[in-house]
């Protein structure tokens, strides 16, 4: 795995939108914010598109922009503005060359996640699942979440303490951390971003999803062999899950116990990664020790 | 054992050969046609039970009566009625109830009452072996699309992918014809006549003919099997999707899944069934028609591609062999899925 250059003062990030539409101003705060932690801020055109619909430009303007701040020496780490949808359309045609020469941190989370797969499985690149600029809107920017990106840009390893949870399985685990938004994670199965979870802690979180489809998500997952040979497994935030009309009878946090707990692995229920406030950042591809113990959990970068 | 292509009776020796003199790389899984069940006589039993969401008897009464009208028996499975809380039992008792339909040798069919979703939770416990030896129809769509595939994938056997006991009309005075003829495709379908439907042109179809074992069902559902035993290989096959309630953005993103693995390049024919499309929230529209995204996926591949075909979540919802080698035909002025005898 290659772990992309940490960002000194100075440094530049660009930030793009590969996938949804975002305001210019809604970045604001993200921006001010980089910059008062030292570094230079390029924005893309992207964000604040005139773009009509959904995205944040039409195909080629996505694809066009992130390509180029890949292959750009100068920009030191991409922050994705936003997720929503889009990521999986232009993946294809992105050209790594540059970016493999020169590896960069990419940053973000939700349909990101798509680039973290493709760059764990295909690139063995590290990048960084994390809050993307939104998150520093309404004081966010001081909160631990969002600082713990400005720790992870400058390379401290980090480690993350959080609350125990009645369905957790106790047990050290050691390898290498792959994960993301789960309806991501089932939708690349079987394509190129694909990502082999042998021996890894596989971090998970989800959000707006039906309970139902969290179970059938689950069982693919499992039916797909990604979790048999897992080292750990993190259940980050199912956050606004809906219910059918004839309730499915569980919580979604019972439904992911009930297929997990036929496994040895230790798994961390409500840890902070998710569509919330809560949402560490976490380095995908880099070997972390994850430690679910009877009175605490933690998540220690090795 | 991965496949059991030994198992089919007929092997299209002549398709075979040809592709080898053309000096063509033979695919893992040759287009080699699946095992067909014995068609049903009069007085055949056909069973009814639930392996996903639940439904109460009386919501059975109309398909019962209608199946007994058609001069077949009906086996009430343990499951109709049972309800644990979404689901028409709990995961034992479907397995055990399908899994009793499977292996009585007097069921010569087994119609699944409802989708909604199920089926992945007890699909891996389900013994095919006596199924493997004597085959029976398997009927049903949306969440009933797992069987498809993994029968298909698996075992090579043909099943019938059509509407279930839920859409049988309680009055059928005031049911639309469309509904009725579809109901009535899925007895002409157990009986052996060789299904033929003719639709009117979209004019976004890309015209064109050809051949192929028939496979498909709900996308999500096809989506949801990827990576796994149940997972479809769609090489050299005419496949078609359908899908409700979905935002067009998802729709998009599992057209995007199909094409990333590889599941619309080698195809023969791709059929649109009906999409129920979810209304996008103001100021998040898509900007992209069903066709629009299905078309783009397609581009670069050389195959027929009819819309609005009679499949899906809906009143018009025709009955479909699937593991069955049709025939597509696109024209500009009508499309025809024709059943091929071999």
């Amino acid at each position: 795995m290659i772990i992309p250059p940490y960002l000194k003062k100075g440094d530049t990030i660009g930030i793009t939108c590969p996938a949804g539409y975002m305001e210019k101003e809604k970045a604001q705060t993200c921006i001010t914010t980089l910059q008062q932690w030292g570094y230079e801020v390029m924005i893309g055109k992207t964000l604040g598109n005139n773009s009509k619909n959904y995205f944040s430009g039409t195909d080629e303007e996505r694809l066009n922009e992130l390509q180029a701040m890949l292959d750009d020496d100068r920009i030191k780490a991409i922050l994705c503005g936003r997720g929503g949808y889009g990521v999986g359309r232009i993946i294809d045609k992105i050209d790594f060359k540059q970016f493999k020469r020169k590896p960069k941190w990419v940053i973000g989370f939700s349909d990101i996640t798509v680039l973290h797969c493709h760059l764990n499985s295909k690139l063995k690149i590290a990048s960084l699942h994390a809050p993307m600029a939104a998150a520093f809107n309404n004081d966010g920017f001081k909160n631990e979440y969002v600082l713990s990106l400005q720790k992870a840009l400058t390379g401290k390893k980090i480690s993350y303490q959080t609350t125990i949870h009645p369905f957790n399985k106790q047990g050290i685990a050691k390898g290498e951390l792959v994960g993301g938004n789960l309806a991501l994670l089932a939708n690349v199965i079987g394509t190129p971003s694909d990502i082999n979870t042998k021996n890894k802690i596989l971090f998970i979180e989800d959000t707006g999803e039906y309970i139902y489809n969290v179970d059938r998500m689950f069982y693919q997952l499992k039916r797909s062999g990604k979790l048999e040979n897992l080292s750990g497994l993190i259940i980050g935030g199912f956050t606004d899950t809906k219910d059918t009309t004839r309730p499915f009878g569980k919580t979604v946090y019972e439904v992911i116990n009930d297929i997990v707990n036929e496994y040895n692995f230790p798994v961390s229920f409500n840890f902070p990664v998710s569509h919330e406030k809560e949402n560490y950042t976490l380095k995908v591809g880099v070997n972390y020790q994850l430690e679910v113990g009877r009175k605490k959990v933690m998540l220690k970068e090795l | 054992m991965k496949r059991k292509d030994f198992l089919s009776s007929i092997i299209p020796i002549g398709a075979v050969f040809s592709d080898m003199a053309f000096g063509k790389h033979i695919i893992e899984e040759p287009d080699i046609p699946s095992k067909i069940p014995p068609y049903l006589n009069k007085g055949d039993v056909i069973g009814i039970c639930c392996v996903a969401g639940y439904i109460t008897l009386e919501d059975t009464q109309s398909s019962i009566n209608k199946i007994k009208e058609w001069g077949f028996e009906v086996k009430i499975g343990d499951t109709i009625g049972k309800r644990d809380f979404t689901f028409g039992g709990t995961d034992d008792e479907r397995l055990k109830d399908f899994q009793q339909m499977l292996d009585d040798k007097n069921i010569k069919a087994i119609m699944c009452a409802r989708g909604g979703y199920g089926l992945v939770r007890i699909i891996d416990k389900i013994n095919f072996t006596k199924f493997i030896l004597h085959p029976k129809w398997i009927i049903g769509f949306s969440d009933v699309t797992v069987l498809h595939c993994h029968i298909n994938h698996n075992y090579s056997i043909a099943t019938l992918h059509s509407k279930m006991c839920n859409s049988f009309p309680t009055d059928w005075n005031i049911a639309e014809p469309i509904q009725i003829d579809s109901i009535e495709s899925i007895r002409k379908g157990l009986i052996g006549e060789k299904m033929n439907y003719n639709i009117a042109p979209n004019t976004n179809n890309i015209t064109g003919k050809s051949e192929g074992i028939l496979i498909g069902g709900n996308l999500r559902t096809i989506e949801s099997l990827a990576g796994s035993v149940s997972d479809i290989n769609t090489d050299g096959k005419i496949l078609f999707v359908e899908d409700t309630d979905e935002y067009l953005y998802n729709i998009d993103r599992m057209f995007w899944s199909l094409k990333r693995s590889n599941k619309l390049s080698k195809l023969k024919g791709l059929i649109i069934g009906g999409f129920k499309i979810k209304q996008d929230d103001p100021g998040e529209e898509f900007g992209k028609t069903l066709e629009q995204i299905v078309l783009e996926k397609v581009t670069d591949y050389n195959y027929p591609v009819c819309f609005d075909f009679p499949v899906g979540h809906q009143k018009d919802n025709f009955a479909l062999k699937c593991g069955i080698i049709h025939r597509l035909n696109v024209s500009p002025t009508q499309c025809s899925l024709t059943e091929i005898r071999l």
